[in-house]
């Protein structure tokens, strides 16, 4: 019988459990599956990265991981210090790849800033920062999402215009090329460590398509790609992640001006995001859903509404390469 | 009015033309996603010279075929 839906009803049972399940699991794929020795974990500084190198380092033990900071021009500063201060926690070896040069080189920055200068030609990207944000107004109107770019001039003002779509294009394809050049980097050390690289997408990154096809989507495991959100945190807790990365607010770290998550892609925050889409994916009707989480069930339905379409026009990124062609 | 934008949306994503209505929620359904409705403003600019504000974005404005079109029609009575 199913569970009545409440604020709890995601919270992990059994949380030594699901991290033992989770490791031994984790430590069969790498070493029985894809017969490779130990893992390498692109660490960022964020939750997503810290619980997958907790939780790899209880699977593997810390010898048998290497930790890479994959940093570039537009990185938070603080992304290097919280990444030091988890692998050291954890004993894990981190090195850094600076990975601006090969940006410079794909000239991700110069593609992306032509494009943002054609919307708002008063954009200097030397002194100026950007981002790329959905705004308030257009959330929760039950249409897909229409992305404004953002920019912070060097005096505090701001400017924000929408995105025509070839411009929207560019500045997202070449702000790609950082996840998929810290995803080669990272394949660089797995195969000369005959490591496998492992993955950081939570449940929510996977399913709504919230990652770069083979960028940050571009690994041999990922798992915590079955928890949410939430439990991400409870297992940060329990792993005795530090504070201070538990407490930092989600990022993209992509744009040059700081970003959060919840403006640039799932529109809510977290606690609500992963009791809805848990409500939705196991089939609870809105009615049932949308007293606890004190909303009609009108916002509950275009809430459904909207995951769905999310799902569906997201199958792209999680398609393999069809290659089921006649011979 | 109707056509062109059936016709416009059934080229931009693939579709036939006779596989949705009308009425038919073509976000709902996934026919168009945030590139189509990105699209479909721009066409709109070029084809009936509606310049869409943010606060339009809508689904009663955009839902449909039959809701763009009264949109459009609308936007137009006003401009004249």
């Amino acid at each position: 019988m199913k569970e009545k839906f409440s604020r709890d009803i995601i919270k992990l049972k059994d949380i030594d459990k699901t991290i033992n399940d989770i490791c031994s699991k984790l430590k069969q794929d790498v070493h029985q599956v894809l017969k490779r020795r130990g893992g390498v974990i692109g660490v960022s500084g964020g939750i997503d990265s810290s619980v997958t190198l907790a939780l790899a380092t209880k699977a593997f033990g810390s010898e048998n991981l290497l930790g890479v900071m994959l940093p570039e021009k537009d990185s938070s500063p603080d992304s290097k210090e919280f990444a030091q201060k988890l692998t050291s926690k954890f004993g894990v070896k981190v090195i850094e790849e600076n990975i601006s040069g090969a940006l410079d080189g794909f000239k991700c920055y110069q593609r992306r800033d032509e494009a943002v200068k054609r919307v708002i030609p008063e954009f200097n990207p030397l002194t100026d920062k950007m981002k790329i944000v959905i705004p308030e107004e257009l959330i929760r109107k039950n249409l897909p999402p229409v992305f404004h770019v953002t920019v912070i001039f060097a005096d505090g003002s701001q400017k924000s215009e929408r995105l025509p779509m070839n411009e929207y294009l560019q500045i997202v394809a070449a702000s790609n090329f950082k996840q998929r050049s810290r995803m080669s980097m990272l394949y660089y050390h797995a195969e000369a460590l005959h490591y496998a690289v492992i993955g950081t997408p939570n449940k929510h990154e996977v399913e709504q398509g919230f990652f770069v096809k083979y960028g940050d989507g571009g690994a041999d495991v990922m798992p915590i790609g079955n928890l949410f959100k939430t439990q991400v945190y409870e297992i940060a807790r329990y792993l005795g992640v530090p504070q201070e990365i538990i407490d930092r607010t989600p990022t993209t770290d992509t744009y040059s001006a700081e970003q959060t998550q919840e403006e640039f892609f799932y529109q809510m925050p977290f606690e609500d995001m992963d009791l809805l889409w848990y409500g939705w994916e196991n089939g609870y009707t809105a009615s049932e859903v949308a007293p606890a989480m004190n909303l009609s069930e009108e916002a509950v339905i275009k809430i459904f509404k909207n995951f769905e379409r999310k799902k569906k026009t997201t199958d792209y990124l999680r398609r393999p390469p069809i290659h089921d062609y006649p011979c | 009015m109707k056509d062109k934008i059936k016709e416009f949306i059934a080229e931009t994503t693939f579709t036939d033309v006779n596989s949705f209505n009308d009425d038919t929620m073509i976000f709902d359904e996934g026919i168009f996603d945030s590139m189509g409705l990105l699209g479909l403003i721009n066409f709109l600019e070029s084809e009936f010279g509606i310049v869409t504000d943010d606060t339009e974005l809508q689904e009663e404005n955009f839902g449909s075929v039959e809701r763009i079109a009264d949109f459009v029609g609308r936007k137009m009575s006003l401009a004249s």
